[in-house]
């Protein structure tokens, strides 16, 4: 058994609107002076400690436990997850 | 006498207080759109509380890039009253008028309540008509309220007198339970080294009026006639 | 469902025909799909529309009845309150979050677009029991998307109600209302009258949001609902916020002469609706229209479901200033249209004519009659046996006040504003109903929204009267006089007989309370098709009722908190042996059945006269209704609340054959305790004699730490009043885990 960190990102799906990042991205940043930033989506982070016998075995104990219990929920989220090297 | 309230996109109770301030207080006061406070002759200025900007990335972040605080931070400059109430007390703290931070309650979530108050510094040109350790009651409601600041910060903000609120109970003691959101000693509200900038997270404007509260108190007015009181001293030098 | 051209339509076959024949051409896609939105349930009250007619909907006071998206009632001194309750049931249900949010968002611009500015906000709740991990998870995230919305919108949720039943488990409903306040002359309509006259889309850009989610809604949830994407749109309550402020300073200018929100059926429903009032046409471009995404189609653009939209119909010369007022906001905008003479939605796309539909055609759909049948439940349930008389009855009044539909519901008003607007004046918790000052006058108005719905499942009929009778009794607990209502209708699927029975049953019990009472029914809404598709199982029918009552001074207003030691403690109304459908009966022996109770309606009436009169006449100190848990439940809430307890004779009351449990546990209609001080007790008895009201003096408020329930010299119940307090505080707190 080994010591894992993975990272998980929850965002709104891409073709959901991200009011949040839309407010940050018009009125924090192109208002003041960084115009050249396009779009923002804001999340969810989580970075998470756990023991698994490989990397494919932890990523999958992440996958199933955000399903199960309901970290994202798929009718608005994606989720990405990470091993951290 | 006149006073500003600046009303940022999503300021909320920007309309409560100028009710209050002109009805109940009897004071000339204009709502400012923000991006219209840029002079004009006013005595003091009051950020009311609200969800500028939604809230986005951090309670009061975008607000503090606001034109207005360039105004705002003139006036207090020129030593004139400045108050934040709830959102208006965290745009003071990210735009650098006020020290520390205010964090999501520990509760994690949204907590509308009275709560009590004990008023620990007299000085400020919003409380100069208190008593110190008067008990004051107010309405609280809030999901970034929890003070924080540093360990050494602390220490010098007690040593200059610049906690002027903590939660409290019924006889001053600064106990666990009145602690509404985990704010660090107890802090409601604080001011700055001279006085004119105090930021509180409870909502005065809605402690104004006996009918709208369970005890049938009115404390709010007394920061409003507090600063009433100093724009007349200030006036008469 | 049926395709049609490769578009996906929920309209059954005879329906399509039926359009065919009525348009006299074969329709196109964009023509159906506009067609097929319009005639979803949903939108158009296709089964439910000839029922509704048997509300009354006139008034002294009516100022705007049904059919437009909001009531208006006038509360006198020149004043109208605009109120409307909304569902989102379907949403909801598979994304609690944001279906309650948009829920919220879509009920505050129903009350915006009639000119009114939103003041407060109502959230009637309905969830499985909170043992399901499912039910807490929606009923934590419905909660939370109701409070992110409405405090960040500055619109104070000043009161509610939240009902746990299986029924519930997969189908929870999630009724949202609003109450706005406006002078008489501000009031506007979504008509288009003037051709001529520009069509200004403004706030959220338009994407593919919800295509088909006014469908959707008419549709049973199935394991697929999940993956329904984009079913559930995201809420904006910032951009809400901006458009409520940029709304209500455009509408001083004075240029515009219609506003309608866009909900459910998007620019096709605000166009077709405001012309068909109007009798007018509305030509649309769609190029013109300020979109999210690329390469949306003109069937995209009509149907999209995108939030945080109003259109605004605007004299030509106050374009300019109207759109300067957007920009000050930031909001987006585009001139979309114009009002013409046609009687046509006209849609064109880059000047090239896509749609051509009559709006009388897309905003009356044609009825369906639908069958109803009494179902065979009804009359097995009743037929059902007596539990055993517990031997202790303070550990079931305990018990009981820790039941899920009693427990203390703090858990969910903290997290909601309810102070913002300095308006609240009786407060989530404090009285029978949410009391609101309209700034500047002594005046103000009530509100209070109700419903049973184990009382619904047994009686229909009675268990819509039922919600009228304790909507009105809670609005005149406070002293308001009740002067209208709106109703929220939630049923199963209309195409079975059985549940449209159930639906008729229930309006015609809220149609003939109300005619009792002389109050009109302004408005309200139908959800149907609130069933499990695997389990057929339909939630029980929940027919709220959101009363509205005037108070001409404020001077009055009455809290259920005990004023005085020794006061005396009067029960006014009488018990009746109608135990089906209680709480008592659920949660303490498991059973569903029974005789629901009924409602006397002249008796009803009178006895909220009487406690109008007696509120007037400075008799009565304190005042609560008997409701979920009868008249133990009632005295007990009033004992936490105060703080302080009471000594009650039960032998007082006069019982017929009642068992001592069903006194203390029916849920009678017609019942209110009422306090009063010793110079005003005989009084109060007089007057409720001359108005043919019983009235029974049980009791005093007591300085003891003890509920004492006696029966002569007998003691029925005598718990310490902290353990009946803790019960009640720890309950739903316990389930959420703080």
């Amino acid at each position: 058994m080994d010591n894992y960190v993975l990272e998980i990102v929850i965002e709104n799906k891409p073709a959901a609107r991200d009011p949040e990042g839309e407010t940050i991205l018009r009125d924090l940043m192109n208002q003041n002076g960084f115009e050249m930033v396009k779009n923002v989506r804001s999340g969810k982070f989580l970075r998470v400690n756990l023991e698994a016998e490989s990397r494919e075995e932890a990523k999958s104990i992440v996958y199933r436990m955000c399903n199960d219990l309901r970290i994202f929920n798929p009718v608005i989220h994606v989720v990405t997850i990470n091993v951290k090297d | 006498m006149k006073v500003a309230v600046i009303r940022f996109p999503g300021s909320n109770c920007d309309l409560d207080a100028v009710y209050v301030l002109r009805n109940v207080v009897g004071l000339e006061t204009e709502l400012v759109w923000h991006k219209d406070f840029n002079d004009g002759d006013f005595d003091a200025v009051i950020l009311p509380g609200g969800f500028s900007y939604g809230d986005a990335l951090r309670a009061g972040v975008i607000a503090a890039y606001s034109p207005a605080m360039k105004r705002v931070k003139e006036m207090a400059k020129e030593g004139k009253p400045v108050l934040g109430i709830c959102n208006g007390f965290q745009t003071l703290v990210e735009s650098g008028l006020l020290s520390g931070a205010l964090l999501r309650n520990d509760c994690l979530t949204f907590i509308c309540k009275w709560v009590t108050l004990r008023v620990d510094n007299t000085e400020t040109m919003f409380t100069n008509i208190m008593e110190r350790g008067q008990i004051v009651r107010m309405p609280i409601a809030h999901n970034e309220g929890r003070y924080y600041n540093d360990a050494e910060a602390l220490r010098e903000m007690e040593e200059n007198h610049q906690i002027v609120f903590r939660y409290s109970d019924d006889n001053g003691r600064l106990t666990p339970d009145s602690n509404p959101n985990g704010s660090v000693e107890n802090i409601a509200g604080i001011c700055n080294l001279e006085g004119n900038i105090v930021g509180l997270m409870p909502h005065p404007e809605r402690a104004s009026e006996q009918i709208l509260s369970p005890f049938k108190t009115d404390h709010g007015r007394l920061l409003f006639e507090s600063m009433i009181n100093t724009i007349k001293r200030m006036r008469r030098m | 469902m049926t395709i049609v051209d490769g578009v996906q339509v929920d309209l059954k076959p005879e329906e399509l025909k039926q359009a065919e024949k009525m348009l006299r051409k074969k329709p196109n896609a964009v023509e159906v799909g506009m067609i097929d939105i319009m005639w979803s349930e949903h939108c158009s009250y296709k089964s439910s529309r000839p029922i509704l007619k048997l509300l009354p909907r006139k008034g002294a006071r009516v100022v705007v009845g049904p059919g437009y998206d909001a009531g208006v009632v006038d509360i006198g001194d020149d004043y109208v309150a605009v109120f409307k309750i909304e569902s989102h049931n379907h949403p909801s249900a598979i994304e609690p979050y944001n279906g309650a949010a948009t829920g919220i968002g879509g009920i505050i611009r129903d009350i915006l677009c009639m000119g009114a500015r939103p003041i407060a906000l109502l959230d009637p709740l309905r969830f499985g029991s909170l043992k399901s991990p499912h039910s807490r998870w929606l009923f934590k995230y419905v909660v939370k998307g109701i409070a992110d919305y409405g405090n960040c919108t500055g619109i104070p949720t000043v009161r509610g109600e939240v009902e746990f039943d299986e029924s519930f488990e997969s189908n929870c409903l999630v009724n949202v209302t609003c109450v706005g306040i406006a002078k008489k002359g501000d009031i506007f309509l979504a008509e288009a009258k003037y051709p001529g006259d520009a069509v200004v889309l403004a706030g959220g850009s338009t994407g593919r949001d919800g295509i088909h989610g006014v469908t959707f809604a008419s549709r049973t949830l199935t394991e697929e609902s999940e993956e329904d994407r984009p079913a559930v749109q995201v809420g904006d309550p910032f951009t809400k916020k901006l458009i409520i402020d940029a709304t209500l300073e455009i509408l001083k200018t004075g240029f515009v002469h219609g506003l309608k929100d866009l909900g459910g059926g998007g620019l096709t429903c605000a166009s077709s609706e405001m012309a068909n009032k109007g009798g007018t046409g509305i030509d649309i471009e769609v190029s013109k229209v300020h979109l999210r995404e690329k390469g949306l189609t003109p069937f995209d653009i009509m149907l999209s479901e995108s939030q945080e939209r109003m259109l605004f119909i605007v004299d030509p010369s106050g374009v300019e200033t109207v759109t300067g007022i957007l920009n000050k906001y930031g909001l987006a905008w585009s001139n979309v249209g114009k009002v013409t003479e046609s009687n046509h939605v006209n849609v064109f796309s880059n000047g090239s004519l896509v749609a051509k539909v009559p709006a009388k055609l897309l905003a009356e759909a044609p009825i369906i009659e639908r069958k109803v049948e009494k179902p065979s439940y009804i009359d097995t349930l009743q037929a059902v046996e007596k539990p055993p008389m517990p031997e202790d009855l303070s550990e079931i009044l305990i018990k009981l006040m820790a039941s899920e539909n009693i427990a203390s519901k703090e858990w969910v008003y903290r997290q909601y504003d309810h102070e913002v607007g300095v308006r609240s004046v009786v407060k989530c918790g404090e009285g029978d109903a949410g009391v609101l000052r309209i700034l500047g006058e002594d005046k103000g108005i009530a509100v209070s929204s109700d419903c049973n719905s184990k009382h619904c499942y047994l009686d229909p009929y009675n268990g819509g009267a039922g919600a009228v009778a304790e909507s009105c009794r809670n609005v005149a607990a406070v002293g308001a006089l009740p002067i209208a209502i709106v109703d929220g209708l939630n049923f199963g699927n209309p195409e079975k007989a059985d549940v449209f029975w159930q639906f008729k049953e229930a309006v015609r019990g809220i149609s003939d309370m109300c005619k009792i009472m002389q109050i009109p029914c302004v408005g309200g809404n139908v959800s149907f098709y609130n069933e499990d598709e695997v389990t057929k199982k339909a939630v029980k029918p929940t027919s709220i009722v959101v009363a509205l009552g005037v108070l001409n001074t404020l001077k009055n207003i009455i809290t259920l908190t005990f004023k005085n030691v020794n006061d005396y403690v009067v029960l006014l109304g009488e018990t009746l042996s109608e135990m089906g459908g209680s709480e008592y009966y659920y949660s303490i022996y498991g059973i569903e059945g029974g005789i629901a109770p009924k409602v006397d309606m002249q008796r009803e009436k009178s006895t909220i006269d009487l406690v109008l009169s007696a509120i007037q006449k400075n008799y009565v100190n304190a005042a609560h209704d008997c409701s979920k848990g009868g008249l133990g439940a009632a005295l007990s809430l009033m004992s936490i609340k105060s703080n302080h307890s009471i000594e009650i004779d039960l032998s007082k009351i006069n019982m017929g054959n009642l068992r001592l449990d069903e006194l203390l546990f029916s849920e009678s209609n017609s019942r209110f305790i009422v306090t009063t001080p010793e110079s005003n007790v005989d009084n109060l008895l007089k007057l409720a004699k001359t108005r043919g009201v019983p009235a029974y003096r049980i009791g005093n408020v007591s300085s003891s730490s003890r509920v004492v329930f006696r029966y002569e010299d007998n003691e029925i119940v005598n718990c310490d009043l902290k353990d009946i307090k803790t019960a009640w505080e720890k309950t739903i707190p316990s389930f959420m885990g703080r």
